[in-house]
């Protein structure tokens, strides 16, 4: 894990997109998972373990009323992510 | 809140499984919904128990196999893992469990069930357990509805490339299972037992390039051992064509189904509708249930009277105490029945993990999870099988915080109570004030409920992070069976570790409020012309006004409680309705000599709200019950933790006394302070 400290100063470029970017419906594919988390406690470690993987497609599948937490579909299930979790997901 | 397992707290009475060392224990491991327990229900037929470790939603069940398999062995069925590195303290439990059962120690041979419909997913799981040198078999579930997609697993294949047994099972079919079995024989009897168990050995703990690595592993085998069911068609090309993976798409039909059930309106309106069905059952539903109940122990304890000499300390002891306490027991039986008939019909179907999702984002701005919704509604009906019920929130911190709030919310037994109360204050021929005051009760106490865990969040820090990463199932049809059984061992592990506590304290109770005065004297002048029913009235009348309750009413509570513009006899009845709420009212009926029986309504309300007008302050200058005091009484009763069965089940399910304390001490504080503010600044501004 890469930690960089000022993250909201960066220019919000291609690269930064997360899985909590995308529409219900959409589908994207996984770059990197919490590589600037600023968070120590963060549970990226996790979503990989459940299978966020680098190279996995990922697809929305519903967006709770509140638009979070989000569900989305991987490696042939479906989990249900809050929108803190899901911006750990990077996407291309 | 850390949780220190305590090996006697590990309620073994429970289990059922054979005691001789030859006998191999088989566990069951697999991810959540990888059909661990529907291969425990198989294997064991009926033969098995539930017991959990305290303060924990791990829960173990243990069974002997069943005979028609042909081998001796027990099994034991585990709370589903995504991986064997812990992330949470519950979690840590649950592995642990795994190396060290308090029950089994070490396995002898470990079947992970392996849900094929994920295969990439779930071989992660059953990587990470070959690797702890545990003897392995994998046990492929799920195989027919693979099926459904034209493509299947080579079992053969795969059992070459993992290098442990690998079988297709269908547990509700029962195929696949006889050869599981014999699988599992065979590699035990191959078991070298002198050193097998030392080598046994947790894995480290991966790192993000780890975890990578070996999904990359278990992508190349899935992609090895999955083939089309027509031979001649080449998976790859067909992968390639619609650029996707035909085995890493979620069931089709579930999908189709969420559109509805997670529709930003439907899905709400579906979540409305639902939670309405669960509430009004547990409320409406279970009522008449616990009034034949009621009335069963009511009628035994009179049937009971009449058996025993009259008038002994002892007879007044079983039918008062003993009876009344298991009766305050029994009495919640149907409300936690019908509620985990509710629950396991949603965790079946699969819409409690999506009903849990919906609602989320509101509650964490109060510390709490998606997962709290169930329990604190059911909260309204009766704490105590919402605070059982909130063993769905996995998050050990959220789910203290859900069990803490939970008595905060109105529940059915403060109804008599306000009923009561706003009678006394509503004027006469315009009861719908008294509708709006019920229903401002209850949304208010929703508002303090959420406002307690908001400060509570706030003020106690913690390591522990909030989560929630769920996965959402395939929608399935339940199976009421295994749903029936649950629910009953859940009623009977309430009935078995919350019962004892419950009759101790209503023992107790029952002690202050008869002794010292065992034989009430009435002068006969008193008594003339009265009918024996009212006599008997003043007689308990006259008891519990000289008895160690009304002591502690009058030189305890009195000098407490007068600041509030209440007396001893109100006190006394405080006292009484720990037992439950409901009991205050016949506790006031009693301490101010209402001799109208209960069973007439109309006659008794119109005596007790005779009383109560007539009441008169201590030193005899003002009316008791004003408007600023009645409305400080129904505040206390908004907070108050007045109730013991609650106090009983919180300690059990938490595992220590602390929320409970906590509940005891903080909830009764803010019962005094807010009921004082309100009756001072009522009389501020002018309302007595
Ligand atoms: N179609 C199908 N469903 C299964 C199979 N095995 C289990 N199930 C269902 O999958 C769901 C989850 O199973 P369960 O045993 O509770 O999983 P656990 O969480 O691992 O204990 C239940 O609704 C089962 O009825 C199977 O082989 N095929
Ligand atoms: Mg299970």
């Amino acid at each position: 894990m890469i930690q960089i400290n000022n993250s909201d100063k960066l220019p919000l470029n291609e690269i930064t997109k997360s899985v909590s970017d995308l529409q219900i419906g959409e589908t994207a594919l996984i770059s990197t998972v919490g590589d600037d988390c600023i968070d120590i406690h963060c549970h990226c470690l996790r979503l990989m373990e459940l299978g966020f993987t680098p190279g996995q497609e990922v697809t929305i599948v519903a967006k709770s009323p509140f638009k979070d937490p989000v569900a989305v579909s991987i490696r042939g299930t479906i989990i249900a992510l809050r929108k803190s979790e899901a911006e750990c997901i990077k996407i291309l | 809140m850390t949780l220190k397992l305590n090996q006697k707290d590990c309620h073994n009475t429970l289990t059922e499984f054979i005691s001789e060392d030859d006998t191999p224990v088989i566990a069951l491991v697999g991810m959540p919904n990888s059909g661990k327990t529907t291969l425990f229900n198989t294997l064991t037929g009926s033969n098995f128990k539930t017991s959990n470790y305290p303060g924990a939603t791990v829960e173990y069940s243990t069974g002997k196999l069943n005979e028609e398999y042909g081998l001796r062995a027990n099994i034991m069925d585990s709370p589903g893992i995504i991986s064997l590195n812990p992330s949470s303290p519950d979690e840590e439990i649950a592995i642990d469990g795994l190396f060290n059962n308090p029950k089994f120690g070490v396995a002898d041979v470990v079947i992970v069930t392996c849900d094929v419909t994920q295969l990439s997913r779930q071989l992660f799981l059953v990587n990470q357990v070959i690797s702890t040198g545990y003897k392995t078999i994998v046990a492929l579930t799920m195989n027919d509805l693979l099926d459904k997609k034209q493509i299947y697993v080579d079992a053969e294949k795969l059992e070459t490339l993992l290098k442990c047994p690998v079988i297709k099972i269908n547990s509700k079919k029962k195929s696949g299972i006889q050869e599981l079995i014999k699988t599992a024989n065979s590699v035990y009897k191959e078991t070298d037992h002198s050193i097998y168990k030392t080598l046994i050995h947790k894995p480290p703990i991966p790192d993000i390039e780890d975890v990578a690595r070996l999904y990359d592993y278990t992508e190349e085998i899935e992609q090895k051992v999955i083939k089309h069911s027509k031979r001649e068609i080449d998976l790859d090309v067909i992968n390639k064509n619609t650029f996707k993976s035909l085995s890493r798409i979620p069931d089709a039909g579930s999908l189709k189904l969420d559109k509805y059930f997670l529709h930003p309106f439907w899905g709400i309106i579906i979540f409305v509708i639902s939670m309405g069905i669960i509430f009004t059952s547990i409320f409406w539903i279970a009522q008449p249930l616990m009034d034949l109940i009621d009335s069963g122990f009511s009628d035994l304890s009179t049937l009971v009277t009449e058996i025993l000499p009259q008038n002994t300390w002892y007879s007044d002891l079983i039918t008062n105490g003993l009876i009344n306490g298991f009766g305050a027991v029994m009495v919640f039986v149907p409300q936690i029945v019908i509620l985990f008939i509710f629950l396991g019909l949603l965790e079946d179907t699969g819409y409690l993990a999506r009903a849990a999702m919906l609602i989320d984002k509101p509650l964490t701005k109060f510390g709490l999870n998606g997962r709290s919704f169930i329990p604190m509604l059911s909260g309204f009906a009766c704490a105590i099988p919402a605070i059982m019920a909130a063993r769905t929130i996995s998050n050990r911190r959220e789910r203290f915080l859900t069990i803490l709030v939970i008595p905060l919310m109105s529940c059915s037994a403060r109804l008599p109570v306000y009923a009561m109360l706003l009678a006394f204050l509503v004027p006469p021929g315009k009861p719908w004030i008294g509708g709006i005051g019920l229903g401002a009760l209850y949304f208010f106490s929703i508002i303090s409920g959420a406002v307690t865990a908001g400060i509570i969040n706030k003020f106690k820090k913690t390591n522990e992070k909030s989560t929630f990463m769920l996965e959402l199932p395939p929608y399935r049809l339940p199976v009421f069976r295994h749903i029936f059984k649950n629910t009953y061992y859940k009623a009977l592990i309430y009935v078995k570790q919350a019962g004892p506590i419950i009759i101790v304290f209503s023992l107790v109770l029952w002690a202050l409020t008869f002794f010292p005065n065992q034989e009430p004297v009435i002068p006969p002048e008193k008594t003339a012309g009265l009918t024996e029913e009212a006599v008997t009235h003043l007689k308990e009348s006259e008891r519990l006004n000289t008895s160690y309750a009304a002591t502690i009413g009058k030189y305890v509570f009195e000098p407490v409680i007068k600041p509030l513009g209440w007396d001893w006899r109100i006190g006394v009845s405080l006292i009484s309705a720990f037992a439950a709420r409901e009991i205050f009212v016949s506790a006031m009926a009693i301490t101010f000599d209402i001799t109208e029986s209960e069973d007439n309504e109309d006659n008794f309300q119109k005596s007790i709200l005779g009383s109560m007008r007539e009441a008169r302050s201590p030193d005899g200058t003002r009316p008791l019950f004003t408007t600023a005091s009645t409305i400080a009484l129904i505040i206390y009763f908004m907070f108050a933790m007045q109730c013991l069965s609650t106090v009983a089940v919180a300690r059990k399910e938490t595992g220590s006394w602390k929320i409970p304390l906590i509940q005891i001490g903080l909830f009764t504080a803010m019962a005094y302070i807010f009921a004082f503010i309100t009756y001072r600044g009522l009389n501020l501004i002018g309302i007595h």
